[in-house]
């Protein structure tokens, strides 16, 4: 998707730490990606908390979600990640759904909804 | 428009499509479920490049209504209009066809999304008109992150400290009270890979906050972490949970609307009945 790698979407960062400043895995007192662009070696790709302020913060444009994403296909994914992943493949939502959730929506009133049909997602996601 | 839920509203938070379909009606806005609407694809793109079909699939539904999409939650927002930034690309864009016809979908891009706020934001004066209440609560903001970043995607107000929902809450008469943390991240989405750094997020968002008499979110990841996940906060005490509502339930509420039409809960009514004018 990136083309040119890694390597290649590094290649505006200045290190200068902007992007660090903003995250709040770092005020947090953890270690997110804005680690690894200051050149630390203790952080983890998946400690993230998907608000993209670093991205926007970036003086340099660097696209810091495209780089996540690439290392997070090299690093084992956390449990929930993984979950996710696990349920969208299979049923086509991250949280398990069947048809009793037009029962839920009809006691607060909403119209039933119909659900994708698992063999569309298949063929969809099929890899 | 087209209404795409996304998996947290449709699976655990029918109180929020409940009070969004009521307050649009009364802007004039019908909003049209999306038959087999499916998961926006987000959970996928850290794992595979496949996220593109999903969100893909979700837009060729709408494309096929001919409405444009209202979601919300910022990451389904975010991940819909990146992934059609990302198909402006034509090879990609042919690859994604390619499964979408063993389905008899085709992708052209010709739909847009919008998330509630951007919605709201273009309609504040027939909203003034609409708001016969005046709140007498003190209310602090939480923005959905994502759907405000990336701007160059996103494309509308300040994306690091957005202004729109300040505005949409102040026709209500409330006082929107300004707070640290205001502009900071709740958390929800880093609870999935650490449990204790998400809620600490939130608790520090919650404390930061706690001069207000209730809290009000725009997005199905922020009700999730500071709402239903309030009370596994290490530090939050039952008597100290901060109330929290959607956007669209305080807009009702302003609108004269009764709770239960807009999926509030008794308790939550009672915690808020003495600052109801």
């Amino acid at each position: 998707m990136t083309g040119g790698g890694l390597n290649a979407l590094l290649e505006g960062c200045t290190q200068c730490g902007l992007c660090r400043e903003v995250c709040i895995v770092e005020r947090l007192g953890a270690h997110s990606i804005t680690s690894f662009l200051c050149g630390e070696e203790d952080y983890s790709s998946w400690l993230c908390s998907s608000c993209w302020r670093c991205q926007e913060a970036c003086p340099q444009g660097v696209d810091i979600h495209a780089i996540m994403m690439e290392m997070r296909r090299d690093e084992e994914a956390p449990a929930g990640h993984e979950a996710n992943l696990v349920s969208v493949l299979r049923s086509g939502y991250a949280l398990a759904m069947s048809e009793e959730i037009n029962e839920t929506r009809r006691i607060h009133g909403l119209e039933p909804v119909e659900l994708v049909p698992a063999e569309w997602v298949h063929a969809l996601l099929r890899g | 428009m087209a209404f795409f839920p996304g998996c947290l509203v449709l699976q655990r938070m029918p109180q929020y499509e409940k009070a969004a379909r009521r307050v649009l009606k009364e802007l004039g806005i019908v909003l049209e479920s999306i038959p087999r609407a499916a998961c926006c694809g987000a959970p996928l793109e850290s794992f595979t490049d496949e996220w593109l079909y999903l969100a893909a699939y979700n837009l060729a539904l709408a494309e096929g209504m001919e409405l444009d999409v209202l979601t919300l939650c910022g990451n389904c927002t975010n991940t819909l209009l990146r992934a059609k930034a990302a198909l402006t690309d034509p090879s990609l864009c042919l690859a994604v066809n390619e499964r979408l016809h063993e389905i008899d979908l085709h992708f052209d891009g010709a739909t847009t999304v919008r998330h509630l706020i951007h919605v709201l934001s273009e309609r504040l004066e027939v909203l003034r008109e609409k708001v016969g209440a005046e709140l007498s609560l003190k209310v602090a903001l939480t923005h959905p992150c994502q759907a405000f970043r990336p701007h160059e995607i996103l494309g509308f107000d300040d994306p690091l400290q957005p202004q729109v929902m300040r505005r949409i809450v102040e026709l209500t008469g409330a006082e929107v009270i300004a707070y640290e943390a205001e502009y900071d991240c709740c958390g929800s989405t880093l609870y999935l890979a650490d449990e204790e750094l998400g809620l600490e997020a939130g608790e520090r968002k919650l404390e930061s906050a706690a001069e207000a008499d209730v809290l009000v979110d725009a997005c199905g990841n922020c009700q999730l972490l500071l709402e239903r996940f309030q009370g596994l906060m290490k530090g939050r005490a039952p008597e100290e949970r901060l109330p929290v509502l959607t956007l669209p339930q305080l807009l009702g509420l302003a609108m004269g609307m009764a709770p239960a039409e807009l999926g509030i809960g008794s308790m939550m009514a009672s915690k808020l009945q003495g600052s109801l004018a």
